[in-house]
């Protein structure tokens, strides 16, 4: 299972970003083979629409699960529309606290 | 002491952070505080015109303490539109529709259509629907 999170930094370190469409990086990990990646978020300048197209250019990923600090409206829309479970951390943890919890 | 207030359904918390008045160079006033319910209260009555008796029922409340925050929100938008201060949103008590906690994870979550309903971190099967 391949999950999404929404961070503002590339590496382990940083932490959950507060807002899923406007967040500088995405981590995805693979609950698998406990790799992780970093991908860009093209859409975190955009006017509008920002979580939509992060949202689509993460289902091209093929991820189940999406972690982050809040989702938009238009975005679970679309993740509830695709069957993809939604996570909101309550308090702050950087992302290698996160991932040690999953696994 | 005071009962404790009970949690409010809403179905979607607003996407940005609140209002402030053109045109003022200095703060005039306090700003005014929205909660979440009563965002809620006015999007379901006068944004979506139902009528309080099924917006109150989608909020899971009674219809009295509906008309009673509804009426509190009309107010406090009549205070910062006519004294001109800024309006934030925040705060409340409310629980999210379709969304569930793990109290153990200390984390908010949708659960996929079909799925076994237990923490995605965790796998317990103790979980808290918002309802």
């Amino acid at each position: 299972m391949i999950i999404a999170l929404a961070t503002n930094e590339n590496n382990l370190n940083a932490t959950i970003d507060p807002h899923f469409g406007r967040c500088n990086w995405y981590c995805l990990y693979d609950t698998e083979t406990h790799k992780n990646s970093f991908i860009e978020n093209p859409a975190r300048n955009n006017q509008a629409q920002a979580g939509c197209d992060a949202a689509e250019l993460l289902l091209g990923e093929n991820i189940r699960l999406a972690i982050a600090g809040r989702f938009g409206l238009k975005v679970v829309d679309v993740f509830r529309k695709n069957n993809i479970q939604m996570v909101i951390p309550e308090t702050q943890q950087t992302l290698s606290e996160i991932i040690n919890h999953i696994k | 002491m005071g009962r404790t207030k009970k949690d409010r359904k809403i179905q979607m918390a607003p996407h940005f952070f609140g209002f402030k008045p053109q045109g003022v160079q200095c703060k005039t006033g306090e700003d005014v505080c929205i909660n979440f319910e009563e965002y809620e209260a006015i999007n379901l009555c006068d944004y979506e015109l139902l009528t309080q008796a099924e917006a109150a029922k989608l909020m899971n409340i009674s219809r009295p303490t509906f008309t009673r925050i509804y009426e509190s929100v009309r107010r406090k938008i009549a205070k910062a539109f006519i004294e001109g201060s800024s309006i934030n949103f925040e705060g409340g008590n409310v629980a999210f529709a379709d969304w569930y906690k793990c109290n153990q994870c200390k984390i908010t979550f949708t659960l996929p259509v079909n799925a076994e309903k237990c923490c995605p971190f965790c796998k317990t099967q103790v979980i808290i629907e918002n309802n």
